[in-house]
Order: C-alpha cells, then structure tokens, then sequence
C-alpha cells in the first residue's frame, strides 16, 4: 500500500515529461526560492535599519545581496516566467497536446534544480559566493573560498536549463499549433513567450562565455582580466551586459504577456491595438540586444561613446509605453470585475510598471546617469521593474490559473488583502530609495554612517519589508490551504476565452478530449452576445460541452 | 547634510547643468505618471462592473490613437536625447588650462595626488581638497580592482580601473565646507567604508595648503585622532568598543603586550602602533591576517594624533 502510494507519486511526479507537471514543479521550486531570496532580503533591510552595523558583518552583508540578486533573478523570476508559467501555458493556449520535445521538458526543470541547489550549495558550506550578481572582475576573481566556483557552475548550469526550455518553446509554437491556431490568432502570453525564448536562445551563451572566463582566469592562469598582463576587466562588463541586459526583457515581457491576458477577461473587452502588443514584444526583443552599455556609461569608456547607447535605451521604452496605454484604452469601458489577479495586474503591474519605466529613462541619459548610476536610484529603478512588474504580474497568475492547475479556487477575501499589503509594502520599501540614491547613498552598501541622516528613508524602506514578508506569508498559506480545501473550480470560472479554459479544470492527462478547431481571435468579448456563442474551439471538451 | 529631498548642493556649474536636465525628465515623468495613474483610477472606478452578465464595449483598436501615442513619446525622446548628447560632449572635455589631480583607488582608501607643493608633488590620504573656481581634471585609475569615484555634490562618477585611467572633470564654483568622496562600485569587505573627506577651498588657502605639502592646515586646528581615524578609515575594521571587526578592537590595548602570529610577545607603546600604522605586516597580531592596508604617508603629527587617540581609550 505505502510502497504502491510511493511508486505513483515518482511515477506521477519524478519521471514525468507531462508539461503541466512540470510546470507545476517549477513553480513551486521557484515560489521556495522566491522565499529563501526574501528572507535574505529581510537581513540586509535589518541590517539598514540603523546606521553602523547592527546583526552581520560586513562580509555577510555582502554575501547575502549577492545570494538575494541571484536567487531572485536565476531562482525566482526567469524559471517562474519562462519555466513554470510558459511550460504550462504555451501547450494549452495553442491547442497542444505537449511540448514539441517532453523529455528534454523534463531534462529543463531538472537541470534548473539542480543548479538551483549548486548555488545554495554555498550556503550550507559556508562559503556563499560575495562578488555580486554582476561578479565584475577583478574582484570576482580574486575573492577567496568557493564561493565563485559554486555561483559560475550554477549560472551554467542554470544557463543550459534556459536554452533547452527556450528551444522546446520555439519549436512547440511553430509546429504545434491546433488548426486554424494562426499566429494572428496567438495569445499575446504566447508571443511574448515566443519573443523572450529567442532572448534567452542567443543570449545565454554570451553569459556562459563570459563567466567561464572568469573560472579560467581564477584557476587556470588565464589573462582575460589580468591588468599586469595585459588584460582588460572591462571585457567581461561587455559580455555580461550583452547577455544580462536583455535578460531584464526575459523576466518582462512574459510578465506584459500574463497581463495582456488578464485584462480582457476581467474587463470584457477585446485587448485594444492586438497587433500594436505582439510586435511591441518582438520589437522589445530585438531592441534588446543593443542598449546593453547603457549599464558602462561610467565604466571607463569615453563619455560620448554612451550616446547611441542612450538612443537606443531611450526608443526601447517606446514599446513599453505603447503596451501600457493599450492596457489603459482596453479598461476604457469595460466591465470592470475587481478580483484579485485583476487587482494585481492593473494598479500592481501597471500601475508599478509605470513608475519604473519612468526612472529608466532618468538612467538612461548619460548625463544625469553619471550621478545616479550605482546608487540606491538604480535599485529602486530594477525593483520597480521587477518586483512592481514582473512580481506583480507573476502573482496576477499565479491567482488566475491557480483554480485551472488545481481545479480548486482560492480565497478571495485574503487575495485581497494580499494585494493590499503587497502594494502597500513595495512602495514603502522602494519609493524612497530614489530619494537615497539622489542624495548620496550607493548601492550595495552596508553602512551609511557617513551620512546618518539617510536613516529614516531607510527606515521606511526597512518598514515596508517587513510588510511585504507578511503578505508573502498570506500568498504562501492562501495557495497551500486552497490546493487542499479550496471550493471546487468550474472548467472556465472567470468565463475567459483563450483555450486553457475551454478544457475541465484541473486538464486531462494531453489536454484536450479532442484538438479543438480554432475559429477566431483570443479576445472576442464585447457587447452584445456573450462570449461563449462566439467560439467554436471543439466539440465536447473536458467533459463539458461548449455548443458553437 | 540637510540639503534638498530632491539633491545634494551643486557644487559645481556642470552640476547644476545636470540637475537642469534632472529637473526636465522629473517634469517629463510626472506628467506621464499622473496621466497613467489618473486613467487607470478613473476607468477601474468608472467602469466597474455592474451586473455580472454584463460585457464590456467591443472594441479592437483605434489606428489614429495608436499613432500619436507611438510617435507623441518617441518625439519628445528624440528632443531629449539631442539636446543630453551635446552636454555630453561638454562633459567630456576639459579646458585645456585644468588643474590635474590623480585620483589613486584602493581596498578601501582614496589617495590624491597633486602636482605641485614643496618636492614637486605629494600625496593625501582620504583628503580631497579643490581650489574654488578653477577647471580640476581628475585623472582616475585604481591599484587593485573596480572602485567607483563618486562626489555626490558635484554629480560626477567615474569607475576606477586599474590598468586603465579615466577622467572626468569639474569646476566648483565657490569655497564649501565638508562633503564626501564615496565609493560606487561594489569592491568587497569595506566598500561602505570606502569615504573621503572633500572640500572646497579659497583659491589662496588652498595655494598655502599645497605649498605646505598638505600638512599645514591653514585653519590651524590642532589635530583631532579620532576624526583621523574616521577620515582614513581605520574605524571599519577596529571597534573602539572591544568588538571584533576585522581587526583587533582599540579599546584599553595601549600600554598591554600582544601575542604575535609568529609566537613573539610585544608590548603596545607609542613605537609599536606607529609601525603598525605606517607598515602594518611587519607585526601582526595573533588571530588576524594580514587584511590591513599599509598608510606611509601619513604625517608624524598625524601619527601622534591617532596614537594619543588610541591611549585615551580605556
Ligand atoms: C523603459 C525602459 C527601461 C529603461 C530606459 C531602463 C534603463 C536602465 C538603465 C540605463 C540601467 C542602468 C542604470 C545604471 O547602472 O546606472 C538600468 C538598470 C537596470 N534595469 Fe532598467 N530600464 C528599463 C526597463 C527595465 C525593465 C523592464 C527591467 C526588468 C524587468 C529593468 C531591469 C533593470 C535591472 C535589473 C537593472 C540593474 C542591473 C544591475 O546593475 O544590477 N529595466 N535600467
Ligand atoms: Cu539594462
């Protein structure tokens, strides 16, 4: 009995290469580091609570910012948004069975653990890597123990699980769509998945290149950043930038995705300007390869060398703008229904997006970059981004499919709440370090005894931290109780049209009873008929018959 | 430093040119912000959802909308990035007639050199000091990995690198009062303790401190030990309070005997920290690595001070 229990659940979970499972698994490794990444973010924000030095050392300090950057980008956002979110979503939004290649699926999530566990590996060691998540050299290359050995195995690792998930995505979109799936007819999720696997496919191997001359420099007597030999440590800001700057758009633009399909559900409205959001992200994604030295405006190139880098960052934020107003024209009477994936996609995403768009564009001019780079401005900036956009977003979805994945509902009431205290707690924390960083506060800094007047921004900061852990507690207690106990989840509970929905909730083993026939657009809501009369995505479907 | 909510002074005229441009984009933003915000508020109370059957207005675009709102923002970008690029090139072109200051980074110090003074050149330690209305070039480089040269008041950065030497260059406008240099690129255990002190001074005050060598502080303050020890640094990695940094605390060692790395005793007196100070690994306590940077060029008076500073500890 216990052993037959035992041998489902390895069969059930451990050798599976269904895409909702391992989806699902990666979504819950990336939620545990998610936590693991916030509680060191509790540290350093107790840590500069006070001036001076309070609970670590300075040592400490340094390794737990580098840990919390790389769990949260590695560990959290990119393996949530592309693993979790895309392996789970892609198939069924295009009428798929599986992904083009379920194995090497399985390979991905695997490969994502176990870098994932190289990297907290260090911790448990004791010798967390301290060199940043950027590990600029000289410094990465000098610094002692295996810290750095740990960090670059784990990005390369990471690295090789992000290039198999982005060709198992491109080539699923291109050869498994359902008939009458065009690329027309392609949730914007779909194309904004599409967009940043190809970020991912020829970005990656830049960021392996350039880490790897890091290992062979430290071990191997390379000279690529040895000064007294000739070398240059400004290389390696070149190639990681190269790879790292759009992999900012990799943890963006499945976030845009996941609200360009929220939205129109809630407000019942087609999305306005369909075409204007799809080509924005592709266009985000070109663009993205050519803004990456807009982080070196200071780092020793000439000045003026910054300017085509300050042009092409200024019209990257064109895209970004264009799909924000469309968001704002598609509320634009609708028929607004508050529940709590719309709550955090529209005063949480775009709302927040906003704010860090607009502060981009202060970083992206040379000029006034040349006080504001490197400062607490530019944390407040990539957490607005990040945590106001891609985590706002990613907790859109995660409340809006959560009653397709497990065929139960959450609660509500405590969705909101949630909410609340997440909106409430980001702002807190991040909005008055644009006002340290404009004053005199570095990043990446321990100690503010130099100037103790900084304490009460960084107290509100600290504040707000603690506020956000709570609602984290919230989200965590919200999903475990409601997989468990949850009100039963109807096949299509918000009456949303994309294909997920028109199958039973949780979905059979592929998907579909049957491969639906697609006969029109994702977002035909609107007045007069109700949506439903409008498809015709099959004939009976999980179990539920949607009549054409 | 109570200053703005918004910026430090500006020092300097280039400073107060980029606040100029700062204070432009803050227009530009939140005229944006307020139209994004005051949109979403308007339409998520306006169009709340009154009925549950009901569906929203079925609408798919709006071309002419689409286009102005795609070329609005790209127009005034456009203005925005030729109107920056010509005070780039401003910025990086110092007047041929500059006072040049080498700026030295390293873990975790800032050491200036200016060209003149009594041997033709000397050397300060976490010690700027500029002479007010007179073009400064500094030229930046760093002697072990990536620093970042930061004067916050004069709203310049320029990473050190070592093998490499970059510039940037500034004119401040009238004699200030204390401000900092701080370190903006991350470069490890003190990279928060990695502060100068700056200045601006008259013209002719900071002609008599050059011509002194920088040792004569035209004030003629006598020296206090314990702002040295703050002003180099010292401070990070010795507690005055008995707590272990990363180097031994100072509290009540003066007069006690040490056990050395090599098993040796030595008895901690004026000559014992003065060597500690100026070639720190030539004895080096039981316990503690060779972590702490060597500082020659501190001045005997400078030297009595931090040891007359670390005698009144008890
Ligand atoms: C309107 C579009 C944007 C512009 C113009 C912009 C501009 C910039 C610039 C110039 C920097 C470098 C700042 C400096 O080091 O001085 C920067 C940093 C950063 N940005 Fe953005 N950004 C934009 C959107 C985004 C988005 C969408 C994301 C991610 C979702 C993002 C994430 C980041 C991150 C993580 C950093 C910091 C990297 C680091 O130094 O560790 N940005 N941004
Ligand atoms: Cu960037």
């Amino acid at each position: 009995m216990e052993a037959a229990h035992r041998s489902s659940f390895l069969r059930e979970w451990i050798l599976t290469v269904d895409h909702k499972k391992i989806g699902i698994l990666y979504g819950i490794t990336s939620l545990v580091f998610l936590f693991l990444g916030g509680l060191a973010a509790l540290v350093i924000r107790t840590e500069l609570f006070r001036p001076g030095q309070d609970v670590v050392t300075p040592d400490t300090f340094n390794q737990l910012f580098t840990m919390h950057g790389t769990i949260m980008i590695f560990g959290f956002v990119i393996p949530m948004l592309t693993g979790a979110f895309a392996n789970y979503l892609v198939p069924i939004m295009i009428g798929a069975r599986d992904m083009a290649f379920p194995r090497m699926n399985a390979l991905s999530y695997w490969l994502f653990l176990l870098g994932g566990l190289v990297l907290l590996s260090s911790f448990f060691i004791g010798q967390m890597p301290d060199v940043g998540w950027t590990a600029y050299p000289p410094y990465s290359i000098e610094s002692k123990g295996l810290g750095l050995d740990l960090w670059v195995t784990s990005v390369h690792i990471l690295g090789l699980s992000s290039i198999l998930g982005a060709i198992n995505v491109i080539v699923t979109i291109f050869n498994l769509r359902a008939p009458g799936m065009t690329f027309s007819r392609l949730p914007l999720f779909v194309w904004s998945s599409l967009a940043t696997a190809f970020i991912q496919l020829f970005g990656v191997p830049a960021l392996g290149g350039a880490v790897t001359t890091l290992l062979l420099d430290k071990h191997a007597g390379t000279i690529f950043y040895n000064v007294a030999a000739g070398g240059d440590p400004m290389l390696y800001q070149h190639l990681f930038w190269f790879y790292s700057h759009p992999a900012v758009y990799v943890m963006i633009l499945p976030a845009m995705g996941i609200v360009s399909e929220i939205i129109p559900v809630f407000a019942r409205k087609p999305i306005f300007g369909y075409k204007a959001v799809a080509y924005s992200s592709l266009t985000i994604a070109l663009l993205a390869f050519f803004v990456w030295a807009h982080h070196m405006f200071v780092a020793g190139m000439q000045l003026s060398a910054g300017i085509p880098f300050m042009v092409t960052s200024m019209i990257i934020a064109v895209p970004s703008a264009i799909k924000v107003f469309n968001w704002l024209a598609t509320l634009y009477r609708g028929q607004i229904d508050f529940k709590t994936p719309m709550l955090f996609a529209t005063l949480g995403f775009v709302g927040l997006f906003t704010i860090g768009g607009l502060s981009g564009l202060y970083l992206a001019n040379v000029p006034v970059d040349l006080h504001l780079h490197d400062t607490y401005f530019v944390v407040a900036h990539f957490h607005y981004v990040l945590f106001g956009g891609s985590l706002m977003a990613i907790l859109a979805g995660l409340y809006f499919w959560f009653p397709k994945a497990f065929g139960r509902m959450y609660n509500e009431t405590l969705g909101k709440w949630t909410f609340a205290l997440f909106f409430i707690g980001v702002n807190l924390t991040f909005f008055p370090m644009h006002f340290a960083g404009m004053l005199n506060m570095p990043r990446r800094y321990f100690d503010y005894s130099y100037d103790p007047s900084l304490a009460w921004l960084n107290q509100i900061s600290t504040i707000g931290a603690y506020i956000t852990g709570v609602a984290a507690v919230l989200l965590a207690a919200n999903l475990v109780v409601s997989a468990v106990r949850g009100a039963k989840a109807s096949a299509n509970p918000w009456g949303a049209l994309t294909l997920e929905w028109q199958t039973s909730s949780p979905p059979p083993h592929e998907n579909f009873e049957e491969i639906p026939v697609v006969t029109s657009g994702p977002y035909e809501y609107g007045e007069p008929e109700t949506p439903r009369k409008r498809f015709k995505y099959g004939q009976t479907v999980g179990g539920e018959t949607i009549s054409g | 430093m109570e200053g703005s909510l918004f910026l430090p002074d500006a020092l300097s005229e280039t400073a107060k040119e980029i606040d100029g441009l700062f204070y432009i984009l803050t227009g530009i933003a939140v005229v944006i912000f307020l139209l994004v915000w005051m949109l979403l508020l308007i339409f998520l109370v306006r169009y709340r959802r009154k009925h549950p059957t009901k569906e929203g207005l079925r609408l798919y675009g709006n071309t002419r909308l689409e286009i102005i709102w795609t070329v609005i923002p790209a127009l005034i970008l456009v203005v925005l990035g030729i109107y920056s690029a010509q005070m780039v090139y401003a910025l990086q072109k110092p007047p041929a007639d500059a006072y040049e200051i080498q700026v030295t980074a390293s873990k975790w110090k800032w050491e200036f050199t200016y060209p003149d003074g009594p041997n033709g050149g000397f050397t300060t330690l976490n010690d700027l000091r500029l002479p007010a209305g007179k073009p400064i070039l500094f030229r930046i480089t760093s002697k072990d990995v990536i620093h970042s040269f930061w004067v916050p008041e004069l709203r310049i950065k320029m990473d050190a690198v070592p093998g490499r030497e970059t510039r940037v260059w500034v004119k401040p406008l009238k004699e200030e009062g204390k401000f900092k240099v701080l370190c903006a690129e991350y470069c490890g255990t003190a990279h928060a303790n990695m502060v100068s002190d700056a200045l601006v001074m008259k013209e002719e005050h900071f002609g008599k401190w050059v011509a002194s060598g920088g040792k004569e502080d035209p004030s003629g303050q006598p020296l206090d030990g314990k702002q040295l020890a703050q002003q180099f640094g010292c401070l990070a990695c010795h507690a005055i309070d008995g707590r272990e940094l990363a180097g031994p605390s100072w509290k009540g060692i003066y007069g006690t005997e040490r056990e050395l790395a090599d098993g040796s005793k030595v008895k901690v007196d004026d000559e014992y920290l003065k060597e500690s100070i100026v070639n720190p690994n030539a004895k080096v306590v039981k316990g503690y690595g060779p972590a702490m940077p060597a500082y020659p060029q501190l001045s005997d008076a400078q030297l009595q001070a931090l040891v007359d500073y670390i005698k009144s500890l008890k």
